[in-house]
């Protein structure tokens, strides 16, 4: 790797572009100099402040704590505000950033996340950080669901949500067990039914693609298993919840 | 679309289908190629050995495990067109009915042989 | 909001596996497997009437089925019987609660297993 005298890499921003009125989507190329450990958001900051207004992208926290940064950087979903340049380019290379899969594009690295918060909701998901403390808290699995900063990085690497639309996503039902396991005031009956359908918990096809890129270890997969297991014991055995 | 306490069963169906294929697909492989001078047996040899009652029916029980696995396969990718609820169960019929009628093509075929012998 | 990934291409994104994973890998060879072994399953059937046609027609069949090229043929479809019968365990396991942190051990396992019995298969349909 070569390092430019001020310490600055030479790298090229490919990004993703789309606006709704001005027809098809396209790619355009940002050349920029950026120090190998600024981050990729640092990146689209800079060509937003210095090459074009009009780039959209959301991002807010700058720490991996608010999960509005998710999107793809050279194919695969990361936050960019932690993803420092010289993870994937080197000096006088190309990083490419696109939206994230599976949600409705709004502008350029936008996408609409409604309906991802809308399924969370459904599953009853009460968003408390792992700072909180939890009143029965003993199992470092419980603390792990509830690292989960709704990202969506997991939806947008499942191979089965980017075919089914219908299909709950990784998030959703990784929330549906964190509600089971430790309901609070969450209908746990209800949370289960809500998981428990063709496009819930079954539709999942083991490629573990979300715990790869979880950014907070949530293992949505694990909790898709965990899930199964659960309802098929309360299929087969008539358990209840009431029968414990 | 299914909910409820049945949503759960073309999973497990082909869940349970396939770890069964493991061993009758495997039992089916042996059985007809590879222990079979040649790999293939001849018209007087398939006869020979649809004879044994026992062979008889682990045929007949893997062509009744996979075919519904085979259908339930193409149904979880029909699944993904995301489709409404009316035309899902109008291809769950289709589906079904191909299903049923390999299945009843297939035991017909055993039966005719088994005439013959 | 552009819905230009509804329909067919959205129902074949899964067969997008750019940059992707071991899992997304399994996921797609194991529809492809899938898919190739229900075509041949149908075929298997229908060649199976020849049975019911005579002895003449099923033996002529078999001379056939003994060419060189349809024995590889052969191998090609012993793959895709390993493949999706392995990888099934590990997804049928796993989708019951079962070995889920060991998926990835368990996959590659089965994969050694598989690569072992295709190479004994192989060797079996062109020797006996």
């Amino acid at each position: 790797m070569t390092q430019g005298r001020s310490g600055k890499w030479q790298v090229t921003f490919r990004v993703f572009r789309y606006k709704r009125d001005a027809g098809l989507a396209r790619y355009d190329t940002f050349p920029l100099e950026i120090g190998p450990d600024e981050t990729v958001l640092d990146g689209l900051e800079k060509i937003w402040a210095f090459q074009d207004r009009s780039l959209a992208f959301r991002h807010a926290c700058h720490h991996a704590s608010c999960g509005t940064c998710g999107m793809r950087i050279n194919g695969v979903e990361k936050l960019a505000c932690i993803v420092p340049v010289h993870e994937v380019a080197r000096d006088g290379g190309t990083v490419l950033c696109e939206p994230l899969r599976s949600f409705p594009l709004v502008s350029d690295l936008v996408v609409d996340v409604g309906q991802f918060f809308r399924r969370l909701e459904e599953a009853n998901f009460e968003i408390i950080r792992i700072a909180e403390p939890l009143p029965q808290a003993q199992e470092e699995a419980l603390t792990r669901f509830e690292n989960c900063i709704e990202c969506g990085l997991c939806v947008s690497a499942c191979p089965v949500a980017a075919s089914d639309e219908l299909y709950l996503g990784p998030a959703t039902l990784a929330a549906s067990w964190r509600m089971k396991e430790e309901p609070r005031s969450a209908n746990v009956p209800r949370v289960l039914a809500n998981a428990d359908q063709e496009h819930g918990c079954w539709r999942c096809h083991a490629a573990f693609e979300c715990s790869e890129v979880c950014p907070s270890n949530v293992d949505p997969a694990a909790a898709i298993m965990a899930l199964r297991r659960e309802l098929l014991k309360r299929k087969l055995f008539r358990r209840s919840d009431n029968a414990g | 679309m299914r909910t409820g306490r049945n949503s759960g069963m073309p999973w497990l169906v082909q869940a349970i289908s396939g770890l069964a294929l493991v061993a009758l697909l495997g039992l089916h492989m042996i059985a007809n190629h590879f222990v079979v001078e040649g790999g293939l047996r001849t018209y007087e040899d398939v006869l020979d050995y649809l004879s044994t009652p026992a062979i008889f029916v682990l045929e007949v029980v893997f062509l009744l495990v996979v075919v519904p696995h085979a259908f339930l396969g193409l149904r979880a990718m029909l699944l993904d067109l995301g489709l409404k609820p009316r035309i899902q169960r109008i291809l769950d019929i289709i589906l079904g009915a191909l299903g049923i009628s390999a299945s009843l093509y297939g035991i017909a075929l055993f039966v005719t042989l088994q005439g013959r012998i | 909001m552009q819905d230009d990934q509804r329909g067919i291409s959205r129902a074949l994104a899964w067969f997008n596996v750019s940059g992707r994973k071991m899992g997304s890998w399994a996921f797609a060879l194991n529809r492809l497997t899938g898919i190739g072994l229900t075509l041949y399953l149908l075929l298997h059937l229908g060649v199976l009437t020849l049975l019911v046609l005579g002895e003449a027609q099923w033996d002529a069949f078999i001379a056939l089925a003994r060419s060189p090229l349809i024995l590889a043929l052969d191998v090609v479809l012993i793959f895709g019987i390993l493949y999706h019968g392995l990888n099934g365990i590990r997804v049928a396991l796993v989708g019951m609660g079962i070995a889920v942190r060991w998926q990835k051990a368990l996959f590659w396992g089965l994969m050694a297993l598989g690569a072992l019995l295709l190479a004994v298969s192989g060797w079996l349909i062109f020797t006996i």
